[in-house]
């Protein structure tokens, strides 16, 4: 009996602290907002500042890939989120849906920092239903005291003397579409005679490939265990500080792109305040707080104003305009087709 | 009459709390076993649309296209690496437990928690852990190097072989365990009757040890094999994801393959697998209270 009565005193404790634990704090009286983010992406003090100074409470959810984000939004009900943070392609994907609500933009004055050359996407014409918050280059990485000869391209890649020494990031769409403009085509092709030929030479670089990683290629390129890699430029920009032997590589064929953007959900319930959150975003002292804590490349003009000499003239980090614009954006593909570039997949990491 | 009364009054305080012990358990083997599993099993007859979304379009698509080269393929590879792995943790584990089971040292305990303590952190971080150690710049490289015994860094990362030790050394606990409980039990005075009968140890070990300890061989036999053809993460890490497992196919489906259908059709077939290998320890004579399930 004794026992009994202990362990419902115990049971009550713990709900209680539970429930004591639902309290927030700080003045939130202007609503809530539910937005839904990439981790490891925004700075939590800039999430802070909004909500100290507009009084709106933000409750944040994360996600590691696109198709995360895409599968819970089809399983929650609409209106659970507020704002989201899709990539190009995804913001694609959600417009032919019809998911995405219209921006307001006489509600995003900050809309002016963003450089020109980032606005009025091909996944998103006249960025009605998107504005650009960072994004990035699946580029080259180059060990100099490992690698002799010289390494300027995606095709490079492909050279037998690298047999073993790659780290590739573990995802479909990058190596295909990297092989793809390795031969002068697009990351997206469709047709099946193309996408054949395509096969035969991402075979080849089965054997150059040592490890597939996406969730932190930096390390087999600091440890030294692969001596070149194709990842993303944020990952070289911070294996470039721990191991200086390395350099970054923007292909010469134009590479890989992406941008990650605001959006609001169709029947989003906080509308007015996700206008607010992402206009705040676009303000350039959160850019520059975002830029800092995670060293993407910044549309945002007036941040990089602010930004010191080791973002600006960092390569890896401030990717060069033409970069993006000889690059290319992954767009989504009918079920058909991505059904043929998962067998690819498939038959490369047999 | 008054049998027919007696005997339901009886019955009934009885049959009450057996609803009441048993309700519970069965409410949640329903919700969180049958019901995913038939909701896993009716997916896979399911088809995509242009936007990845799952209709009810009921079609057999989905197992076909498993039957293609390329996945068998696959699926040979993770059933050779589970069969690998369960017999070298049977070669392994097998002197180890008998070691343990048959000491009378007082250090028998300490041997015993010696298996069990790496349980307490989690499997990722450890298989994260012989990556650092046997990475070029790692400890292992740096101490043969130390050492003088190569002159350069021995390459032993991302290779079928290092999958396999991961795979080992994640699971070998499972079979260490049944092999204990099944030796301790086996009955000295046997094998005092064997010696004194004239046989060699070789011949008592083969004749006498051996055929009353195979209940554990089989059950950790089926605790190794199992759960190798589900450890994606191991051929990921230590594997480099240059060789696709099971798991790995799966995973993928409801990732960047955006087709559940067919991720579910992978997951019924290795169901499928799981069962056809638990009914042959059934039939080899297997207990399945061994099993701890």
């Amino acid at each position: 009996m004794k026992k009994k009565v202990m362990s419902l005193l115990l049971a009550v404790t713990v709900s209680m602290l539970m429930l004591s634990g639902c309290g927030n704090a700080g003045k939130t009286d202007n609503g809530e907002l539910n937005v839904f983010i990439w981790t490891e992406y925004v700075s939590e003090g800039a999430i802070a500042d909004f909500q100290d100074q507009y009084g709106i409470k933000v409750n944040v959810s994360t996600y590691s890939s696109n198709e995360d984000m895409l599968s819970k939004l089809k399983s929650e009900s609409e209106g659970a989120y507020d704002v989201l943070l899709p990539s190009d392609y995804a913001v694609e994907y959600l417009v032919a849906q019809d998911k995405l609500e219209k921006l307001d933009r006489e509600e995003l004055p900050n809309l002016k920092n963003i450089d020109d050359s980032y606005l009025d996407p091909s996944y998103d014409p006249g960025n009605l239903y998107s504005v650009p918050y960072e994004g990035g280059v699946a580029c080259i990485a180059v060990n100099t005291s490992k690698v002799d000869r010289e390494i300027t391209s995606y095709d490079d890649l492909f050279d037998p003397a690298l047999e073993g020494q790659i780290v590739v990031l573990d995802d479909t769409r990058a190596v295909i579409g990297m092989t793809a403009r390795s031969m002068g085509y697009s990351m997206n092709e469709t047709d099946r005679t193309v996408l054949s030929e395509i096969q035969e030479k991402l075979m080849s670089l089965k054997q150059n490939v040592r490890l597939y990683d996406s969730d932190s290629p930096k390390s087999a390129l600091i440890s030294g265990d692969c001596a070149v890699g194709m990842v993303w430029s944020a990952e070289i920009a911070m294996a470039m500080e721990e191991n200086p032997d390395i350099e970054i590589v923007y292909p010469s064929e134009g590479a890989y792109v992406f941008l990650d953007n605001w959006v609001v959900p169709k029947g989003a319930r906080n509308y007015d305040n996700a206008m607010k959150f992402i206009n705040y975003m676009l303000s350039a002292d959160a850019a520059k707080e975002n830029i800092s804590e995670f060293p993407y490349l910044c549309p945002n003009k007036k941040a990089l104003e602010l930004m010191g000499d080791d973002y600006v003239s960092n390569q890896a980090k401030n990717v060069p305009a033409e970069v993006i614009k000889n690059g290319e954006f992954v767009k989504y593909l009918d079920a058909d087709t991505l059904a043929v570039y998962d067998e690819m997949w498939t038959k490369l990491k047999e | 009459m008054d049998i027919e009364r007696t005997q339901k009054r009886r019955i009934r305080p009885d049959t009450l709390s057996a609803i009441l012990m048993v309700g519970p358990v069965t409410l949640v083997m329903v919700l969180l076993v049958a019901i995913p599993l038939i909701y896993v099993a009716a997916m896979s007859f399911c088809s995509i649309d242009e936007f990845y979304n799952v209709t009810s379009d009921l079609t057999m698509d989905n197992y076909v296209r498993l039957m293609d080269a390329d996945y068998m393929r696959i699926y040979a590879r993770s059933l050779f690496i589970a069969f690998v792995t369960t017999i070298l943790c049977i070669l392994i584990g097998y002197p180890f437990s008998y070691i343990i089971a048959r000491t009378k040292s007082r250090r028998k305990k300490v041997l015993y928690m010696l298996v069990i303590i790496p349980f307490w952190t989690n499997s990722l971080i450890r298989i994260y852990g012989w990556r650092s150690f046997l990475g070029t710049n790692g400890w292992l490289n740096s101490l043969i190097i130390a050492l003088h015994i190569t002159d350069g860094p021995i390459d032993m990362l991302y290779r079928n072989g290092t999958t396999i030790l991961g795979m080992v050394y994640c699971l070998i606990p499972f079979m260490i365990l049944p092999l204990y409980t099944a030796i301790e039990k086996l009955d000295a005075s046997l094998l005092e009757a064997s010696y004194d009968l004239g046989a060699h140890p070789a011949r008592t070990f083969l004749e006498v040890i051996l055929p009353l300890t195979s209940g554990g061989i089989f059950s950790g036999s089926l605790m190794v094999f199992i759960p190798c053809l589900g450890y994606f993460f191991v051929s990921d890490i230590l594997g480099g994801g240059n060789s696709d497992m099971i798991g790995n196919l799966i995973e993928r489906q409801f990732q960047s393959g955006n087709n559940w259908p067919l991720g579910a059709a992978l997951s019924i077939v290795l169901i499928l697998l799981t069962l056809i290998l638990v009914k042959i320890y059934q039939r080899l004579g297997g207990d399945m209270d061994a099993l701890g399930v």
